[in-house]
């Protein structure tokens, strides 16, 4: 077995960080309340923003999740394989 | 939803085809299986063995019900862009799962777990915590069953213009959820739910197509017509509202991923790349479904003005009946939509009774009344009682509550107080039993009592948010003030449920 380190989300805290982050941005708390204009495409300036960063959001975690995720893939996959073969 | 211009027997002809096609799914996947009803793991959970398609559409199906459309476009009709919310807390749902879910897979695969209870009493080894973290999973799980009951009667009822009543809608289709359920197991949930799945998100894209051709597919148009008649649906929400925002986010997330059928999901996965790929498609997920549902809600605004709020609880049954009224296409469209919303209420109803039935075979009988059972009695246990317990739910089901949000929210208050223990349990060796029990119990009080005495959020924060709070407190300054003598085998076990001792064990 290989002793290639392992890689699970929960050890490394700049994920969660940045995933705070993101959530922040993604509650309008930090825009005047009220206020919708300019509309642009019929949609509020501020909806765009909220839209924006769900997006971003998603695009984050999908792309966390397939990264910095690998604690027994590779030995599950070797595993897989190997039944393959016999 | 009474006066649709479907003619009653379109819609009965097409329920009846989801019937069938079910029940035959159900049939042919438990069919050739002969140790599927003699061992927990192959009926709860496919034998361990989910692939990347069932497991996707497991996760989508069972995470987004008919619910999702039949709930959530009437509250973007009454707050506005507001419910922008329902994009966030429903992706950060897998932010949570990413919290625990790669170690937890990894454990249960080792240890062979069937219910989320089984890793709290690995983890604990305290009676108090594990009957009491069963209770609240049986809890929110009832409360969840009965609203998807409910959910069946009235959109089935509505579809078919009152030609079914609602009652015999129920009826019918659990029966027909029992019997598939009966014959597959996991499998049958998980292969009905591709079907449900792929309904669903088709019938909310024609849906919403449908609702843009009604508007002159101006949706500028539309909300230049919010902007003269309602601007507040439009504008910044007020700080309370994001508070609210926020608590929604942290209620939903905890809760929904620490849900007993979404754990048992984890460890149905076939292998981790099979997992990681399903949550990575998920995360996508929210945008094209409760993201087009809020747009539908928003089109009804302007579609369909001054709703109060009994009548807005109609508005997806209004806006499809206009949509119907387009041409004989949208017609069609509209009763196969109405089908699959009915499709995609059983197949949350399916799994959340299944992971009911399992806790009760493994968590109730197994763990406490006969432990010695052989595992076909246990199933047995479950599934029996798993009929019971819908029966008792349909009864209360015939005095339905007045809107569906409400009980959304109540379900999630009790639940998420299992998480502390749960997912610190995980990574903290410190944490003790006897403060998490007090924790869980304390949150579940606060959480409780302040929901049944009217104050649902106070400050726009979640009684279930409060309660979690004070669980977490508790649990954890609790963990550092007792002294706990640790055995060597409980020792021995805690290194197990650590990945850096991995290599040895796995040897």
């Amino acid at each position: 077995m290989d002793n290639k380190p392992i890689k699970e989300p929960i050890r490394k805290k700049w994920i969660w960080i940045v995933l705070v982050l993101i959530v922040l941005g993604n509650v309008p708390w930090y825009m005047p309340a009220g206020s919708y204009e300019p509309l642009i495409l019929g949609i509020p300036y501020w909806a765009w923003i909220i839209v924006g960063f769900s997006l971003l959001l998603c695009a984050y975690l999908s792309w966390a999740t397939l990264k910095h995720w690998n604690i027994v893939e590779d030995i599950e996959e070797e595993e897989k394989r190997r039944k393959a073969n016999e | 939803m009474n006066d649709l211009t479907f003619s009653g027997m379109d819609g009965v002809l097409i329920l009846s085809a989801y019937a069938v096609v079910m029940l035959l799914i159900g049939y042919f996947s438990g069919r050739g299986d002969k140790t599927l009803h003699d061992s927990m793991s192959n009926y709860y959970l496919a034998g361990k063995n989910l692939g990347f398609i069932a497991l996707f559409f497991t996760l989508y199906a069972t995470q987004y019900s008919g619910n999702t459309i039949i709930g959530y476009a009437p509250t973007a009709y009454r707050t506005g862009f507001a419910w922008l919310q329902s994009i966030t807390f429903m992706t950060i749902i897998i932010g949570v799962y990413l919290l625990f879910a790669p170690r937890l897979y990894v454990i249960s695969k080792k240890l062979n777990f069937i219910t989320p209870a089984d890793w709290i009493d690995y983890r604990f080894k305290s009676k108090a915590v594990t009957i009491l973290a069963v209770l609240l999973m049986l809890w929110g799980l009832g409360n969840y069953l009965l609203e998807q009951l409910v959910a069946i009667g009235q959109a089935a009822s509505s579809l078919t213009g009152g030609t079914i009543p609602y009652q015999v809608a129920v009826i019918a289709f659990v029966l027909v959820m029992l019997i598939y359920e009966w014959l597959g197991g996991m499998k049958a949930v998980a292969f009905t739910d591709v079907m449900q799945g792929l309904v669903l998100m088709v019938g909310i894209v024609i849906f919403l197509a449908g609702a843009v051709y009604l508007v002159g597919g101006n949706f500028a148009g539309a909300t230049q017509f919010i902007a003269e008649t309602e601007p507040a649906k439009l504008g910044v929400p007020e700080m309370m509202t994001s508070v609210n925002w926020l608590s929604m986010i942290l209620l939903v997330g905890f809760g929904a991923a620490i849900y007993p059928h979404a754990v048992q999901r984890i460890f149905a996965a076939e292998s981790e790349r099979t997992l990681k790929r399903s949550f990575s498609r998920m995360a996508w997920m929210p945008p094209i479904t409760t993201g087009l549902v809020f747009i539908i809600g928003i089109l009804g605004i302007a579609l369909i003005p001054n709703l109060d709020v009994a009548g807005s609880e109609q508005l997806v049954g209004l806006m499809a009946n206009e949509i119907a009224g387009i041409n004989g296409f949208f017609y069609w469209v509209m009763i196969i939509f109405f089908g699959a919303i009915v499709a995609a209420i059983v197949s949350t109803a399916d799994s959340v009774l299944l992971s009911f039935s399992s806790i009760v075979s493994n968590d109730i009988y197994g763990r406490f009344i006969n432990p010695n059972a052989p595992e076909r009695k246990k199933v047995l246990v479950g599934k029996v009682t798993g009929i019971f317990a819908v029966a008792i739910l349909l009864w209360i089901a015939w005095y339905p509550p007045a809107t569906l949000y409400e009980i959304f929210v109540l379900k999630f208050e009790l639940l998420v107080q299992v998480f502390p223990a749960f997912v610190l349990g995980l990574y903290w060796k410190r944490m003790a039993a006897q403060p998490v029990f007090w924790g869980m119990l304390t949150g579940a009080i606060i959480a409780g009592v302040l929901t049944w005495t009217g104050h649902k959020t106070i400050f726009g924060v979640h009684g279930g948010v409060i309660g979690l709070a004070a669980n977490f407190l508790i649990a954890v300054v609790g963990s550092y003030l007792v002294t706990v003598t640790v055995t060597e085998e409980e020792e021995e076990d805690l290194k197990k449920i650590d990945l850096a001792y991995r290599r040895e064990y796995s040897d």
